[in-house]
């Protein structure tokens, strides 16, 4: 019990950190965040493919730079 | 992808479609965190054929014309796999209609609004969507009273008050 309770705080910071980083993507720009949604499944496409699911990655053109 | 709505607003504009809006996980991740999806929902109001029926046959022949291919429930723009799915009940329609204008990249596109996707969950009512529900809860700027109202509206304050009470 003494180990528990030594871990919370040390576990409730983990979760605080956690909780400020979904925060942080929530804010991100659209496309950002399209761009994020490209990178999870390029790590989950592997998996789900071995698991039998047909899924396709995304294809995405390369960032538009805004003329000067 | 920007090219994927660039196609999108192109059908819209030759009438092919009447209007349309992002929406499912990718619309939800224009108000939370990125939410993993393979594919782009997309809410479409069609326009009706002569004998008064709402079919996706015309909107999957135009895209098929323009060299996009279908590949089982959706068809492959660009590079992204869309699914369409027709306004088929009063609260699409309206989500659909007060979907909020945005820009992606530098091609202008619609979203459903944060509070319609989740009265659209809450309809659904599937496990995933109980799940978006907290997330929007939690991460999303949700407008109270208008949320409030498309509730109200279309009968889902009990799913809502069993879901976050």
């Amino acid at each position: 019990m003494e180990i528990m309770d030594d871990l919370k705080p040390e576990i409730a910071r983990l979760f605080a950190a956690k909780e400020q980083r979904r925060r942080k993507l929530a804010a991100l720009s659209f496309p950002e965040k399209v761009r994020a949604v490209v990178r999870l499944q390029e790590m989950a496409a592997p998996v789900l493919r071995q698991r039998g699911c047909n899924v396709r990655v995304w294809t995405l053109a390369p960032p538009t730079v805004a003329a000067k | 992808m920007e090219r994927t709505l660039q196609v999108l607003n192109e059908l819209e504009r030759d009438g092919v479609l009447g209007r349309y809006a992002i929406g499912g996980a990718m619309g939800a991740t224009f108000y939370v965190e990125p939410l993993l999806t393979f594919d782009l929902d997309v809410f479409v109001v069609l326009p009706e054929t002569a004998a008064g029926l709402l079919t996706l046959a015309p909107l999957y022949e135009a895209l098929k014309a323009r060299g996009h291919a279908e590949e089982g429930e959706c068809v492959n723009i660009a590079g992204t796999p869309v699914q369409f799915l027709p306004a088929y009940n009063p609260l699409l329609e309206e989500a659909l209609r007060e979907a909020r204008e945005t820009l992606y990249e530098q091609t202008p596109t619609r979203v459903l609004r944060a509070e319609h996707l989740l009265a659209i969950c809450l309809q659904t009512g599937r496990e995933k969507d109980r799940q978006r529900v907290r997330v929007f809860r939690e991460q999303a700027e949700l407008n109270r009273d208008y949320l409030s109202a498309v509730l109200s509206r279309h009968g889902l304050e009990t799913q809502w008050k069993s879901w976050t009470t």
